[in-house]
């Protein structure tokens, strides 16, 4: 479609979007950011700085990096067998890798208690996962599973077969194949699979709240803080850490943007 | 790939600063239920101090306060709290009977209660609707607030404390039996607006503006003006007392080997320091029951409830007619034929919002 | 393929290494991908079936649960059908026009993808509470109650899903040939003629596979809903907070029920949604 200037038609429909776009996304976040610093700018640094808060922001980052890492290198596994491999039910498999964005966070924690808990199913299991970091863990990496995968099986499925064949064809291993052939065309898809990765984690509520047990200083991350925080009339500090992961989200949106750019430019 | 080796390493550094080790020090998990966070915040120094003394030992806290059922929940599969300090006793009652209490938790001159409150009416400053009894919420067409039975074991407190107080004759109009008691109850609820997961975040509802009477409970009320919030409390002729028990969870503090200090906290939280902490977080201290022979022949023993402290009337004025949830049978009675899947509440409130 | 990577690694020198290396990974896929997501499932199932039919039918039937049910599928449903409309016309305007403060609202659009959704439930009660100036406006001059309703509920939503349609829409209207449109345009065609004949047709698949996406996502959801609901049975309590509530009581077996119900929903639309998108596929191939 070719891009044009404004037309008179145009500028109203420019217009609906912007006050459309204006009230769903840009007031609530102007509310916050009013409500955060009607006191000026010590309590939102004091609320921020303060070290119990930190110390879940600590954790969710925590959590968010390392489920990201997992599931950038599981990703691009499932993504490569969804695309390259043919067998019995993988059609049924490839739509069930959406199901953790549809299904409520809250029955997936209660599910790990069901199968892990005191009297779970898998009790004997040698890690403890119920009611402890290892189990958010596990949560984290569930919910913000299929982002890797839906970025780069686009990609790998448009590059085709034949540069792989050919790889090995030349005698070249898997492991260099992959690096040589297969890693620099989806490097990007891969980062932004992770930077939505990594915005997902870090906003988990439901499902690690159900399992952590919310134990501040050992499992409350950063929005559990947020929730008891509001609950205890800490308005500074729920306000200043909501605000806070709002920033980093932003941050991860101006590098997912940078990225978006660079897709299209192929 | 110089990236990739910078980016592996940050992961290691990220999980290896999960691990930690600690030496000459104990530490206690405490499940709280979410209202008493701010007593548990002052009581916790005072007792790790008074252990320090006593043993040279350092007591180190992890402390979680979750609603109380959901609490209650989480320890039964697998949250491994040495001390749960709950808002109902059925909660508790709940994990003795998933075997995780051993002792007779409730053999104390206490009856296992560590403090108490009462149910309330709470209204905008200057009462402009009015209030001054349970009749009086009813059929006004006012916005009543209270949180969620099915979540929040204070909201079954609320419950229990309205029909109750029908029941036994205190609510103009409603005949003093369980169909009374019930109309009431039904009337009461129609009224409701919003229905919060947790007594604390029913109490934040009404303090945004939202409705004209809430229902909630005395230590609210002292926890709000003292962040500064504006509202009336209005005592009932008739209400429950709320009795919030503590307990050691025998199974979890053996296994981590700090029985000793375990059960030296919950002893410490009835000591008068403690308990002068209750009283200034705006909770009463525990009751006990006095059973008394009924001057009339054949009548069942008269129930008095005395508070095991003298109380500041200033602050905890006499109710004329307070009653315990022993008066229904107890919680291991009322929470399922009241709160149940088909139970009388559930049903109730299918229909009235229906 | 496995079989032309067989054939081709006996005809090279080195074994037959990658082959097994192939189904190996072929396997620890297959089995990662059960036990993350078919377990759950299976779990949830069992539970929810544990105590037979009859159980589980009561279970869902039951007023309470019903009406949460029915309100998540009715308030996720609108908000797709309103996203799809004003999800479509917003990459309309970004991909036909410019304008100042484009690469701003391009961004903009992630928002919902990135905010953790407790946070939108936050922002949505400081926006619309009622002792802030536009609650209270609305409140009092307009009777529009935001909180504690279900106006409350579909804002959330809204706010959720709107990049759903956008994303799924943007690609395919920049590819959009553009001598079709040209040439409907010279023919005499009006501009909306033109979209509804030529735009709009090519647009249909992508605008409904993000709405279908928008509402099975929205139909799950919880941190910002609980916050802004008013969890009223029957009128503000949505399937989510419902199943909650239900886990809370330590009534599994009705939250599983709720749980399959909506899971069952939400798997239909997904595969609804892969469906169409095959469709098109060979449809288009077809015309080509």
């Amino acid at each position: 479609m070719k891009e044009r200037n404004l037309s008179l038609g145009g500028i109203l429909l420019l217009l609906a979007v912007l006050i459309y776009a204006g009230v769903l996304l840009l007031a609530p976040v102007v509310a916050l950011i009013s409500n955060t610093f009607q006191d000026g700018f010590d309590p939102f640094w004091k609320a921020i700085t303060d070290g119990e808060a930190l110390g879940t922001l600590w954790l969710s980052v925590r959590l968010a990096v390392i489920a990201s890492m997992f599931n950038a290198i599981i990703g691009v596994m499932v993504a490569w067998v969804l695309v390259r491999h043919n067998f019995w039910g993988k059609g049924f498999l490839n739509a069930l890798v959406d199901l953790p964005l549809v299904i409520s966070p809250v029955i997936v924690g209660y599910v790990m208690i069901v199968l892990f808990g005191r009297l779970g199913w898998l009790k004997d299991f040698p890690i403890k996962l119920a009611f402890s970091w290892e189990g958010m863990l596990v949560l984290t990496v569930f919910v913000s599973l299929p982002f890797v995968i839906r970025e780069i099986q686009p990609v790998l499925g448009g590059m085709g077969k034949e540069q792989e064949e050919a790889a090995y064809t030349l005698g070249a291993s898997p492991w260099g194949t992959f690096w040589r052939i297969i890693f620099p065309s989806i490097r990007h898809a891969l980062t932004y699979g992770i930077v939505l990765t990594l915005a997902r984690s870090l906003g988990e509520f439901g499902a690690v709240a159900v399992i952590g047990g919310g134990t501040q200083g050992s499992t409350e991350s950063a929005t559990i803080y947020i929730y008891r925080s509001l609950n205890d009339r800490n308005y500074a500090g729920a306000y200043s850490m909501a605000l806070l992961l709002g920033i980093i989200s932003v941050l991860i949106l101006i590098v997912m943007n940078n990225l978006r750019v660079h897709k299209r430019g192929g | 790939m110089r990236k990739w080796f910078i980016i592996f390493t940050i992961l290691l550094f990220t999980v290896s600063s999960f691990t930690q080790a600690q030496e000459n020090e104990v530490t206690l998990t405490l499940a709280g239920f979410a209202v008493p966070r701010e007593a548990y915040g002052k009581i916790i120094p005072l007792f790790q101090a008074y252990w320090l003394e006593e043993t040279g030992q350092t007591v180190v806290f992890e402390e979680s306060y979750l609603a109380s059922g959901a609490q209650s929940r989480a320890v039964i599969g697998g949250f491994e709290a040495d001390i749960v300090a709950l808002s109902l006793e059925e909660h508790v009652t709940r994990i003795a009977d998933a075997g995780l209490i051993t002792a007779d938790w409730q053999d104390n001159p206490y009856n296992g209660t560590v403090s108490t409150s009462v149910a309330i009416l709470l209204v905008r400053p200057g009462n402009p609707e009015g209030v001054t009894d349970w009749a009086d919420v009813v059929g006004r067409g006012l916005e009543v607030i209270t949180p969620n039975p099915a979540t929040s074991g204070g909201a079954q407190w609320n419950v229990m404390a309205a029909y109750g107080a029908a029941y036994r004759g205190y609510v103009d109009g409603y005949s003093a039996d369980a169909e009374g008691a019930l109309q009431f109850l039904t009337a009461l609820f129609t009224d409701v607006l919003v229905l919060d997961a947790d007594g604390r975040e029913s109490f934040l509802t009404f303090e945004r503006g939202i409705g004209d009477v809430a229902i909630t409970y005395e230590n609210e009320y002292y926890a709000g003006t003292a962040a500064g919030g504006e509202y009336d409390i209005i005592y009932p002729t008739s209400t429950i007392l709320i009795e919030n028990p503590i307990a050691v969870v025998d199974v979890y503090a053996d296994k981590h080997g700090v029985r000793e200090v375990a059960d030296a906290f919950v002893a410490f939280t009835y000591t008068p320091e403690a308990q002068a902490i209750f009283a200034e977080s705006g909770f009463r201290p525990p009751y006990e029951r006095v059973l008394t022979p009924s001057e009339v022949e054949g009548e069942p023993d008269v129930l008095t409830l005395v508070p095991t402290t003298e109380l500041d009337e200033e602050r905890f004025p006499p109710v004329e007619d307070l009653f315990v949830i022993d008066a229904f049978g107890g919680w291991a009675e009322v929470v399922p034929t009241f709160f149940g899947d088909e139970g009388i509440f559930t049903k109730m409130i299918a229909e009235v919002k229906g | 393929m496995a079989q032309a990577v067989a054939q081709l690694d006996s005809s090279a020198s080195q074994a037959r290494s990658p082959q097994i290396m192939f189904w190996g990974l072929r396997l620890s896929v297959i089995i990662y991908l059960s036990v993350m997501i078919l377990m759950p499932i299976f779990v949830i199932s069992v539970q929810g079936l544990r105590d037979g039919w009859d159980v589980f039918w009561t279970s869902i039937t039951r007023p309470v649960a019903w009406n949460a049910i029915w309100l998540s599928v009715w308030t996720a449903g609108l908000m797709a059908v309103i996203n799809i409309v004003m999800g479509t016309t917003t990459a309309y305007v970004l991909v036909r026009y410019r304008f100042w403060g484009k690469g701003l609202l391009n961004s903009l659009i992630d928002l919902p993808f990135a905010i953790p959704t407790l946070v939108t439930g936050v922002m949505l009660t400081l926006l619309y509470g009622p002792q802030t100036p536009l609650g209270g406006f609305l409140d009092d001059e307009l009777g529009i109650k935001v909180l504690y309703s279900q106006t409350g509920i579909i804002l959330a939503l809204l706010f959720l899903g709107y990049p759903f349609v956008i994303r799924s829409v943007q690609p395919v209207m920049i590819k959009l040939d553009a001598a079709q449109q040209e040439a409907a345009h010279t023919l005499g065609a009006s501009q909306f003629t033109t979209f509804r004949r030529v735009i709009l047709p090519a647009l249909l698949p992508a605008m409904l596979s993000g709405g279908l996406l928008s509402f099975a996502r929205a139909l799950g959801e919880f941190g910002s809903v609980v916050i802004i609901s008013g969890n009223i049975p029957m009128r503000t309590q949505t399937a989510a907070v419902y199943v909650y509530s239900q886990v809370e009581g330590d009534k599994m077996a009705s939250a599983s029920g709720v749980s399959l119900v909506i899971l069952f929903i939400a798997l239909s639309t997904t595969l609804g949604v892969d469906y169409w998108y095959k469709r098109n596929r060979e449809r288009s191939r077809e015309r080509a």
